[in-house]
């Protein structure tokens, strides 16, 4: 126990920084004395280029990575429970392809003139990412829940499936639109947290917080369900209930996530995986670390994307750089026979 | 108090027209070990989830302590029933005592978080199935024996009154078949009350108070003692071949033999 506590003090730490760090560094690193010395002078936020960066871009930039990584971690450990396997992430049940499919629809229909401003303020891009996303969370239930108890493998071949139905939409919509208008559609594939004001992490605050209170709190019963469903049930633990609970809630989160950064990948994957090694696999503390690192590690991510390597790096491709050969490590290290049953 | 699990004409079927159990009976009561022999895809496994309140019948009722199965939420009735399931695929890998503490779920918070309580009788359920010395083990490399016992303590460590098992013995040596057995008997000592499935009808005869007898039509064939149960005209009708059954050579009990229509020497 106490090793792991360590362990979990210093994760939390570790993030801590992340957070602090991706407010600070940049393309113009801030002084933090400056800023200081600037607020305590009371100047407007609109006179001090300090202060004008940090509030305007680095605030949400940094609030953005650490809840929509925190959200994907989360999702992730728990449809790796929920799915009962190991490679299970957030996407897994096509929720990224989907979205993708929708945001793309949306870059075509306003092509065409058929220009969607959006809804209550929410770019029409993101109403439709999270609509078709939700569509293929519905679809994929329906597929998998007629019976008692949906069993894992059905949901998941119901969602790999339905995912590459997505990507060959989004295929037809590559094909449709103008050639110009690639370049804007790709950047959103590759994803992004480089958020315009506060509306953006406004919608992610009220999409991943009570979505993660309400997983948080199935540690216990996702603890029972992955020894054992059955023993589980005799014990009391409602398993349909859990299942349509934890599928729907995690779904709707990250549909939101992905709506809002785009489908940035290898978070919900490989965060877990670290903090299980960490942990243990009981889910109390593995779901609590994963939403803490998550948050630090796609900051951690955002903070090279932007400063690292040169210009401005769709995030996207910075998580799968790092997140990748990372996995790859944690394959061979980890002995996987605990998971093969 | 004491305990009891009444199934009075039980039917259930998984799909519309086929029927898994037919008007089933049996009492399950603290202080006594009842076999459910059958043959295969008699329904033995359907019968005891329905004891266990994970199935419903489709007719007939389950009453534990005079009050309908299904009026308890599932930690108060898991307060009071155990189920050990035929067989569990883990799909990660806990210790021995991680394990065991899961049992605790129908008295700890719904985060999991033990107590210093849940912590001493999940000790307690080591020390009563010899499993103490294994507690740091991973489960997932115990051997068979190891395993069934880590699983019997983690289903004690519920501190029911009755327990449930589909099962139990099946996977084991003929050694560590006999002790769990003997385990489970020095449990029903101690005010447990177990009902547990089996194919092995010697072991039944020697163990168990009652035996309920089901037929591959789905029906309850006997029920009772075993020495009136495991008889070779009511097996013979169960599992609709012959089968002969004489005096065991040293223990005071039936011992059963299946013997092929052409008669295969015995
Ligand atoms: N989950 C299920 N869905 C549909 N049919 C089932 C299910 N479980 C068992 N059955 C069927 O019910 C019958 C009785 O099964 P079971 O209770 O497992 O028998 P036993 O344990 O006596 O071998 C079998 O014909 C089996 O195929
Ligand atoms: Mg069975």
């Amino acid at each position: 126990m106490r090793p792991r506590m360590l362990g979990a003090v210093l994760l939390l730490c570790a993030s801590v920084a992340m957070g602090f760090a991706s407010l600070v560094i940049g393309t113009e690193n801030i002084e933090l004395g400056t800023v200081v010395q600037e607020w305590r002078a009371g100047r407007p936020v609109a006179d001090s280029p300090a202060l004008s960066v940090l509030f305007n871009q680095r605030l949400p930039r940094t609030l953005a990575a650490l809840l929509g990584g925190a959200g994907l971690a989360l999702a992730g450990g728990v449809f790796q429970a929920l799915l009962r396997n190991p490679l299970a992430t957030p996407y897994t049940l096509g929720i990224a392809s989907a979205g993708a499919f929708g945001a793309w629809i949306a870059f075509i229909l306003s092509d065409a003139g058929w220009f969607v401003s959006g809804v209550l303020g929410i770019p029409s891009v993101q109403v439709f990412a999270f609509l078709f996303a939700g569509a293929d969370v519905l679809l994929v239930y329906m597929l998998a829940a007629r019976k008692e108890h949906s069993s894992p493998a059905v949901l998941l071949l119901a969602g790999v499936t339905m995912g590459m139905l997505a990507n060959s939409g989004i295929m037809l919509t590559r094909y449709l639109a103008a050639p110009d208008r690639l370049v804007a559609m790709d950047r959103w594939l590759m994803g992004g947290v480089d958020v315009l004001g506060y509306r953006p992490v406004w919608t992610l605050t009220l999409g991943v917080a009570p979505c993660a209170l309400v997983l948080l709190a199935q540690a216990g019963k996702l603890d029972q369900f992955g020894f054992s469903g059955e023993l589980a049930a005799g014990r009391g633990v409602n398993i349909k209930w859990l299942q349509i609970l934890t599928f729907s809630v995690g779904s709707l989160m990250t549909a939101i996530i992905v709506s809002v950064i785009g489908p940035v990948g290898f978070i919900g994957l490989i965060v877990p995986h670290a903090v299980r090694a960490l942990t243990g696999p009981r889910h109390y503390l593995l779901l609590a670390l994963s939403l803490v690192a998550g948050g630090g590690f796609l900051c951690f991510c955002d903070i090279i994307a932007r400063k690292i390597l040169p210009g401005e790096t769709p995030i996207g491709i910075v998580t799968t750089l790092i997140g990748g050969p990372f996995f790859l490590y944690l394959l061979m290290r980890r002995k996987f026979t605990d998971w093969d049953a | 108090m004491s305990c009891q699990l009444i199934a009075t004409e039980v039917s259930f079927a998984y799909e519309r027209d086929k029927c898994v159990l037919n008007g089933v009976e049996a009492t399950i009561q603290d202080g006594s070990v009842t076999g459910i022999v059958g043959p295969n895809g008699s329904g033995k496994s359907t019968f005891l989830r329905i004891l266990a309140g994970l199935l419903h019948p489709d007719a007939g009722s389950v009453h534990l302590n005079d009050r309908a199965l299904r009026s308890y939420s599932g930690r108060e009735r898991a307060r009071s029933i155990a189920f050990l399931p035929q067989s569990i695929s883990p799909a990660f890998s806990l210790s021995v005592f991680e394990v065991v503490c899961l049992g605790r779920y129908p008295h700890s918070s719904a985060w999991g978080s033990l107590s210093a309580q849940d912590v001493a009788v999940a000790s307690r359920a080591l020390v009563q199935t010899q499993t103490d010395a294994l507690r740091h083990r991973d489960f997932g490399s115990l051997s068979g024996g190891e395993r069934q016992r880590v699983l019997l303590a983690s289903i004690l460590a519920q501190e029911p009154r009755l327990l449930l098992l589909d099962e139990p013995t099946s996977a084991l040596d003929i050694h560590h078949q006999v002790e769990v057995m003997a385990l489970l008997r020095h449990l029903c000592r101690d005010g447990y009350g177990i009902a547990l499935v089996t194919h092995d009808l010697n072991l039944a005869a020697r163990f168990c108070d009652r035996v309920v007898l089901l037929g591959a039509t789905h029906c309850i064939v006997a029920d009772g003692r075993p020495e009136d149960v495991l008889t070779g005209p009511l097996l013979s009708e169960a599992y609709g071949s012959t089968i002969r059954v004489g005096q065991h050579p040293f223990a005071p009990a039936p011992f059963v033999m299946a013997t092929l229509p052409e008669g295969d020497g015995s």
